[in-house]
């Protein structure tokens, strides 16, 4: 089943149209990467599965279920980090995320249990300082502890690893990670190697709608084009390879790089085979995300 | 309900770590002193500056009683409840502004649930404080006079107590339209203005809320309180209208 379903969702603010018929399935248990430049519309979008803005057309499910504006019952489904969390400052971390516990209705013990827990999932375990002096990380990894708490079926993540330093986000990724059995997860990005690193599904947003949406490797492979990399160990090799074979294009001081409709892959590997050439490696040519989303954006 | 009751928790906790009940109680006791030390002084400094006039007309104070420290009362209530909202009229605005309720209602929590918590809190709070003021003035006057004097205390100071809810009340519809306290404060204000100068013209004046204000013939003994009974309705009637009308408004309100 899908987690999340919008269709055809519309917003302009002013004269400025957002989002253009917007469309975008997020299935269950997928890490789902949400791309798009800045002012792209993410936040829009996420606000907008929350009932915390008002479409001007179009509809949103969560778990089966429709999203209204304002007072909406489906946000009981959902764990929510927003861009620029805001907290009681004036709490401890413990005392938050049992405040938390409380409004969703965990009993006592359970409270107990899951704060411990996820204190200790996020590195915040016997932080007993009020809220009102943490760091930016301090806030984004309490963010998602608190978003986890009631063990929401849907985990959403507004660019939660954009403010932080290297490290700061690689302990967010693998909090993400870590709960990938329990949660589906939708989060927004500009950042590709994160998207790179985890996730299963993506969405290309771009000047409004959705370009490309589905599974990272279906994505990948209808990309591909069949190109390959050849790098020799000295130029020497090189000269012989390019001597041989008209079509190889020279891109670097050992590097080769050829299309199969040029040369066959196997036919030039048996060359190397043949003449007892030394390569450091042949490679066919993966497609990347951000070569994929420039292609996109340039549309 | 338990929902309603952890919030309300968080109320509280706020209002206790930020210092406001400290600064509440402050200003309701020192109203409490100021009261009966005003009614006690006022001759006396009278008196001084007659004396100091050389040669100038005699002015006799009269003999102060409990009565005038009550009048007191009457008079710097207003002060009170100005204060009182002052500190309180941001209890919405400030979590529009710092974006906090964005996780509470995300999470989940019904948005009734907390205006539900928070009109409740002010009301406690008004009605805490405010009790504590008059018990405070009705000591102090004890000691220092007879209470005997004046008629209808309790009338009186509920009179002004009704007013206060329907002040908060007001400011709790305010809070959900507006989205900074300026305009909560602007609101609730105007609406006691506007009360207060229809007041002034004759007949419809007595169905006014802000007929509540001036309790000093009920005191005197000089109006009875049957008279009080239709701006009392009346100010209620204001009150829990506009805490209903504030829950479809806020369902919808963009947070
Ligand atoms: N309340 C608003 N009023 C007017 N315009 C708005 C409002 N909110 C967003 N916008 C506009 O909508 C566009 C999309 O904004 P949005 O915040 O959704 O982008 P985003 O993809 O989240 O960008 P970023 O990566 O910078 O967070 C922007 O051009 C922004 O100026
Ligand atoms: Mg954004």
């Amino acid at each position: 089943m899908d987690m999340l379903k919008i269709e055809n969702l519309k917003k302009r603010f002013g004269d400025k149209e957002v989002l253009k018929e917007l469309s975008l399935t997020v299935p269950e248990k997928s890490i789902f990467g949400f791309i798009g430049k800045n002012g792209a519309g993410k936040t829009t979008t996420m606000k907008t599965i929350l009932g915390l803005m008002k479409p001007d057309e179009g509809e949103i499910f969560v778990n089966g279920e429709k999203v209204v504006f304002g007072q909406t019952s489906t946000n009981q489904y959902i764990g929510y980090l927003p861009d620029v969390p805001e907290y009681y400052s004036f709490m401890s971390p413990t005392e938050y995320l049992h405040f938390c516990g409380e409004i969703t209705g965990l009993s006592k013990a359970e409270r107990t249990k899951r704060a411990d827990e996820l204190l200790e999932l996020v590195g915040l375990k016997g932080e007993t300082h009020r809220i009102k002096g943490f760091s930016r990380g301090m806030k984004q990894r309490l963010g998602i502890a608190q978003a986890l708490l009631n063990k929401p079926k849907l985990l959403i993540c507004d660019e939660p690893t954009s403010a932080l330093d290297p490290v700061g986000r690689k302990e967010i990724l693998d909090i993400l990670m870590a709960v990938k059995n329990e949660t589906t997860v939708l989060f927004s990005t500009h950042i590709l190697s994160d998207v790179e690193k985890i996730c299963t599904d993506i969405a290309f947003l771009n000047e409004g709608t959705v370009a490309i949406q589905g599974k990272i490797g279906d994505i990948k492979s209808t990309y591909r084009t069949d190109e390959y990399i050849i790098e020799t160990e000295t130029e020497k090799e090189l000269r012989v390879l390019t001597s041989a074979f008209t079509h190889l294009n020279q891109t670097g001081r050992t590097m080769l790089k050829f299309k199969e409709n040029q040369h066959s892959l196997f036919e030039v590997m048996n060359f190397i085979t043949d003449k007892k050439l030394p390569v450091l490696k042949i490679e066919r040519v993966e497609p990347t995300l951000e070569s994929m989303f420039m292609e996109v954006v340039k549309k | 309900m338990k929902s309603l009751l952890s919030f309300t928790k968080k109320e509280f906790m706020e209002h206790f770590r930020s210092a406001k009940i400290i600064i509440l109680t402050g200003v309701f006791i020192l109203f409490a002193i100021i009261n009966p030390m005003i009614a006690k002084f006022t001759p006396v400094i009278i008196e001084m500056l007659s004396e100091s006039m050389q040669g100038g007309m005699e002015i006799t104070a009269g003999e102060v009683t409990a009565m005038d420290s009550w009048l007191q009362f009457i008079k710097n209530a207003p002060m009170a409840l100005i204060v009182f909202m002052l500190l309180e009229s941001s209890i919405f605005t400030k979590e529009y502004q710092k974006g906090t309720l964005v996780l509470t209602l995300t999470k989940g929590l019904k948005r009734h649930t907390v205006l539900i918590s928070k009109t409740f809190v002010m009301l406690t709070l008004w009605t805490a404080e405010y009790f504590m003021c008059y018990g405070l003035t009705y000591l102090f006057n004890n000691i220092l006079w007879d209470n005997t004097v004046a008629e209808n205390l309790t009338f009186m100071a509920l009179n002004w107590w009704i007013l206060g809810v329907m002040a908060i009340c007001l400011s709790v519809l305010f809070s959900v339209i507006a989205k900074n306290n300026i305009l909560v404060l602007a609101g609730t204000g105007g609406v006691i203005l506007g009360s207060y100068l229809i007041g002034s013209l004759p007949k419809i004046g007595d169905y006014m809320p802000t007929l509540l204000m001036n309790s000093n013939p009920v005191i005197y003994g000089l109006e009875e309180v049957s008279h009080y009974i239709p701006a009392i309705i009346i100010a209620v009637s204001i009150s829990v209208i506009s805490v209903i009308v504030s829950v479809p408004i806020f369902n919808k309100k963009h947070i």
